[in-house]
């Protein structure tokens, strides 16, 4: 018997005598909860939520418009570089090129298999001070992105430097996690990682006293683009 | 459910019980003595407690997504079997390598030996209550790997020799001038980086980055894994554990055997009460939901994901879960860990996480450790609660954890584990209660003897094996005429009513 078998020969044998109240048969039915916590728009609700996890969101429709925005962005925290999705997958064509005329340089990489390459091409990324990522969808009750990977569609733009800034397009806004792996439950499966970002990210470990940028990025902006 | 004995006539406990009973006895006193660890205790679980209040208050509908969760667990630990399966047969339809480890030491040495095959000598590992439940660390050392835990409370635990004392919140028993002195004793911090607590979280951030940099491996936990899809969702604040399984080029993933839910819409539910339930927030500042190793480049040029470990490993461990799923204990593996019944717990507001002893702490624990590893050591902890409810009540998926702490008393004193005198004294009870007459004289013997005993209309001493209950509060004198002598004078003057 391999090992699996054991084990599912132990859960079978369990199960037979196992008390499990409130079980059904049947996968549970709960449609029709209420997925709307409070009122307001979308955007509305999204923007008073991440602004409260000290997040920031600001508006920009055209690509000059955008490339705005991001360099006030850079400029802030003194970057002159970024790692970032793919122009394509942003939504922004032409967007690399701009901020490129204004002194911002996009970083690229692909990280190799082998070992030895793999940590030097970490090493070289590790320093880079800002990220800059499109969003595949958007959680309006907490404030959160939900970010899809592929290609182009890197994970390290959200999570290596210290600033993250993302653009949002306002239609792929959904009430709540639970609304959204509901309507799109095929987004789970669309890239090796789907993450869910609520804000920078926090640590309350020592005496509980809340601080920013533990280990991901400590200063997170939204621009919205439509 | 072991077998009660057959005739339970000269009560012998196991030989192990009264050292591990001393033992328990031990660490509470120690506890209830330890100023520091209340002070820390009440701020953070007073805080905690009253976070998941006002996240459920602002939820409409929490008590239905509570039902819904409660009914996705039962169903799901209902046909746990098939969910395995799908989810198993999903994982390695996407690429990642499966493991089964039927006990904690099989766990650790198949992470040790992926380790090994993959010439890691680093590996970096995200908070994961399973990897203490099958001591990871220990393994990784005696194998000459070095292992560093990321969180950062983990990481000040483990950089202290110490051990955490609350699911999510590891160091609550800690103050901030502690983690000053650790980091400046053994990581050579300068009074600067330690100067506040921005500036030690910054200080770890620096030192964690460079381990992440080198690290080979990285292990996580699961909180939850989909069996459609075949993914994991792991949730953290902090951001290291994407990092732990974005950055290192194998990342190992342990998961408990019931940590499954049927879909994707399951696991938006649950996920919906999580963070909720754990630290009041709406949702963790980081869910990943990761679904097989990256997908990398094909060979006809089309380009793939840039980034994402190359191997993705899951090792699902039983160790005494399929057991505990076969006693009426069962409900218990409806738990998601969120540490909501710890901070409600007058119990683990007075002795913290240490005193419990097992890797899992508070109400949960109580159930968890005992249900897992059998009474010989923990005979005890079925008893170190009130029985009061609030844990129930706060419950996500509303298991039902007093009913469990009695089945486990239950099982105590079928397994003749009950202390004698307690046997005993409840045969003595139950033949003096079944008497009315022995029991009504009896009643005025005591009552006699009370008032002569009595100070101020209190008993200060009571004798024998009731000792116990006054060296902490005193007994209250009982009264002079029993309810019974009474009842029989009124009804005998003809006046039904008192």
């Amino acid at each position: 018997m391999t090992p699996r078998e054991r084990i599912l020969a132990a859960v079978r044998d369990g199960l037979l005598r196992a008390e499990l109240p409130g079980a059904s048969d049947d996968r549970p039915a709960y449609r029709g909860l209420a997925w709307n916590p409070d009122g307001g728009s979308l955007v509305e609700r999204f923007t008073r939520a991440l602004t409260a996890l000290t997040g920031h969101v600001d508006e920009a429709v055209h690509p000059a418009a955008i490339a705005d925005a991001i360099v006030r962005i850079a400029m802030l925290y003194h970057a002159t570089s970024y790692l970032s999705w793919d122009e394509q997958e942003l939504g922004c064509l032409d967007l690399v090129g701009l901020l490129g005329s204004r002194g911002l340089r996009r970083v690229t990489y692909d990280l190799p298999a082998d070992p030895t390459t793999r940590d030097e091409a970490v090493r070289a990324l590790e320093p880079v001070p800002l990220g800059l990522t499109g969003a595949t969808a958007a959680l309006a009750d907490c404030g959160a992105l939900v970010l899809v990977s592929g290609p182009g569609r890197g994970r390290l733009a959200s999570l290596l430097p210290p600033v993250h800034v993302a653009l949002l397009n306002p239609n792929v806004l959904y009430p709540s996690l639970a609304a959204l792996l509901d309507a799109r439950p095929d987004l789970v499966d669309q890239g090796s990682s789907m993450v869910i970002v609520a804000g920078p990210s926090r640590t309350a470990d020592i005496e509980m006293t809340l601080t920013h940028g533990v280990h991901g990025p400590k200063h997170v902006h939204v621009i919205l683009t439509a | 459910m072991p077998d009660a004995p057959s005739s339970p006539r000269h009560p012998a406990p196991p030989a192990q019980a009264p050292a591990a009973a001393a033992a328990f006895y031990a660490r509470v006193d120690a506890a209830l003595a330890d100023k520091a660890l209340h002070r820390a205790l009440s701020l953070t679980t007073g805080r905690l407690a009253g976070g998941l209040t006002s996240a459920f208050a602002a939820l409409p509908d929490g008590e239905a997504l509570r039902d819904a969760a409660r009914r996705i667990r039962a169903h799901t630990i209902a046909h746990l079997d098939r969910y395995l399966v799908q989810f198993s047969e999903q994982a390695e339809r996407r690429g990642c390598q499966l493991h089964w480890a039927d006990t904690a030491a099989d766990a650790s040495r198949i992470v040790v030996e992926i380790a090994q095959a993959n010439g890691i000598s680093l590996a970096v590992k995200s908070k994961s209550m399973l990897s203490e439940e099958i001591e990871l660390n220990a393994a990784f050392e005696s194998a000459g790997i070095r292992v560093v835990e990321t969180d950062l409370g983990e990481f000040v635990v483990q950089v202290g020799g110490d051990k955490p004392s609350h699911i999510i919140m590891p160091i609550v028993h800690r103050s901030r001038e502690y983690v000053a002195a650790l980091f400046r004793d053994k990581l050579g911090a300068s009074n600067t980086d330690v100067a506040d607590v921005p500036a030690m979280t910054a200080f770890a951030r620096r030192v964690l980055r460079q381990e992440f940099v080198r690290a080979g491996m990285g292990v996580s936990g699961v909180n939850l894994a989909v069996a459609d899809t075949g993914s994991l969702c792991l949730v953290s604040n902090e951001g290291n554990g994407r990092l732990t399984t974005t950055l290192p080029r194998v990342h190992v993933a342990l998961v408990g055997l019931e940590r499954i839910v049927p879909t994707a819409a399951d696991l938006g539910v649950v996920l919906q009460l999580l963070a909720r339930s754990a630290t009041g927030q709406a949702m963790p500042v980081y869910t990943s939901i990761l679904t097989g190793p990256r997908r990398a480049r094909v060979d006809n040029g089309v380009t793939g994901e840039p980034d994402g470990p190359d191997q993705l490993h899951v090792v699902i461990v039983d160790n005494g879960r399929s057991r505990l799923l076969g006693s009426d204990l069962a409900e218990i593996l409806y738990c998601v860990r969120c540490g909501a019944c710890l901070n409600i717990c007058p119990v683990y507001r007075h002795i913290g996480g240490h005193a419990y002893g097992g890797v899992y702490p508070g109400p949960v624990g109580s159930v968890v450790t005992p249900g897992l590893m059998g009474l010989d050591q923990w005979s005890e902890l079925p008893h170190a609660s009130t029985l009061c409810g609030a844990c129930r009540d706060v419950c996500p998926v509303r298991i039902d954890l007093p009913h469990l702490l009695l089945k486990l008393r239950e099982r105590g004193v079928a397994e003749d584990r009950a202390p004698f005198w307690l046997q005993i004294g409840m045969r003595v009870f139950s033949a003096v209660a079944t008497r009315p007459r022995l029991y009504a004289w009896l009643g005025r013997v005591a009552a006699l003897l009370g008032a002569a005993a009595s100070r101020d209309g209190w008993l200060t001493r009571l004798p024998g094996p009731l000792s116990g209950w006054t060296t902490s509060r005193d007994f209250p004198v009982p009264a002079k005429r029993s309810f019974t002598d009474l009842w029989r004078e009124k009804t005998a003057k003809g006046r039904r009513t008192l």
